[in-house]
């Protein structure tokens, strides 16, 4: 149970820190307006685009991993355990 | 007996093995193979570890019994402290690096901002002197009339002596304690008493902005001074019932050897 725990921290720390950086760069149009969530520039290089795709390809690994290791696993182990006795 | 003296003097005479019988809290085979995966695994052979080099210590010949037995500073804590330190200035360098901050336009000393609040780390004094509503008002000294005069002393008064008594109340706190506990586990109650101490100065602070928040302004008042109650009770239940199992008596065994009060 502990080391899935970790596991999702880490996705969720790890992961979470170049996200960060990637919405910081692509996805923070001004300091007032949202952050991390507003819309990226209209002209960007393939670079950007993938920049983009690879930001977007993040959060879902973020949302989706967390997930799966502080809910689905633990829960399909007590599933397991319950069944098993 | 002339012979012996030139051997290496050992603290248990030097007639042993070396192995030490188990005592009543040795953890039996049995309950060591039951240890054998993850956290718990690591943290046993961590504190198995730690026990060991402990004993080998107090067999040494010119080992001195002390008050505090510890991890040496050199090279266990420097290890430790440097990989701690690396990361964090590493840290620091990529944010810097990646994210650097905004530097927006200059402060316009001219104009004055419709909502003027102190920094978010002195909200707690601020909602100090909100306390108007709690402030007791004495018939004997203006009648029924509540608006001016029936109170002992004004609002803003009833919040400077608040934050003295909260001040004074912070200030007492270490001269009824002397925080001897290694962790909150130890004296449930004053890690009781440190969480209500938190959630107020959180619940504090959100009275200080009340103005701001999406909430009724007595409910909020209400909530203030329960939540930290209530906290504070809930965390006393739980470390309570923590209070027993394997890892608490281990750790009640390691640190048996504390620094004088």
């Amino acid at each position: 149970m502990a080391d899935e725990f970790a596991k999702g921290t880490a996705i969720l720390a790890g992961v979470g820190l170049i996200w960060m950086v990637l919405a910081g760069w692509y996805k923070t149009p001004s300091f007032e307006g949202a952050q991390l969530t507003g819309a990226p520039p209209a002209e960007l290089g393939t670079y950007g685009e993938m920049a983009l795709v690879l930001e977007s390809g993040l959060r879902w690994f973020i949302i989706i991993g967390v997930f799966t290791f502080w809910v689905v696993i633990p829960a399909a182990e007590q599933t397991r355990e319950y069944f098993a006795s | 007996m002339a012979d012996n003296n030139d051997e290496e003097p050992m603290a248990d005479g030097g007639s042993g093995t070396g192995i030490v019988a188990p005592d009543d809290e040795t953890p039996t085979w049995r309950e060591r193979k039951e240890r054998t995966e993850g956290l718990s695994r690591l943290t046993y052979e961590y504190f198995e570890r730690a026990r060991r080099e402990d004993q080998d210590l107090r067999q040494e010949s010119d080992y001195v019994e002390r008050d505090v037995l510890a991890f040496p500073a050199w090279p266990h804590e420097m290890i430790r402290n440097l990989s701690l330190t690396s990361f964090f200035v590493g840290m620091i360098l990529f944010l810097s690096a990646t994210l650097p901050p905004h530097i927006g336009p200059p402060a316009n000393p001219s104009s004055t901002p419709a909502i003027i609040l102190p920094d978010w780390y002195l909200y707690w004094s601020f909602g100090l002197l909100k306390l108007g509503p709690l402030n007791p008002e004495l018939s004997i000294l203006g009648g029924e009339t509540a608006a001016e005069g029936a109170k002992l002393m004004a609002d803003r008064t009833y919040g400077v002596v608040a934050n003295l008594v909260v001040v004074g109340f912070v200030a007492i706190v270490p001269f009824l304690n002397k925080g001897s506990a290694r962790r909150p586990v130890e004296q449930p109650f004053w890690a009781a008493v440190g969480v209500f101490g938190v959630v107020f100065a959180f619940t504090i602070s959100m009275l200080s902005i009340k103005n701001l928040l999406p909430i009724g302004s007595n409910l909020l008042l209400d909530v203030t001074f329960l939540l930290p109650f209530v906290a504070g009770t809930i965390s006393y239940a739980l470390l309570r019932s923590m209070q027993e199992g394997y890892m608490y008596d281990l750790n009640r065994r390691y640190y048996r050897l504390r620094p004088p009060k």
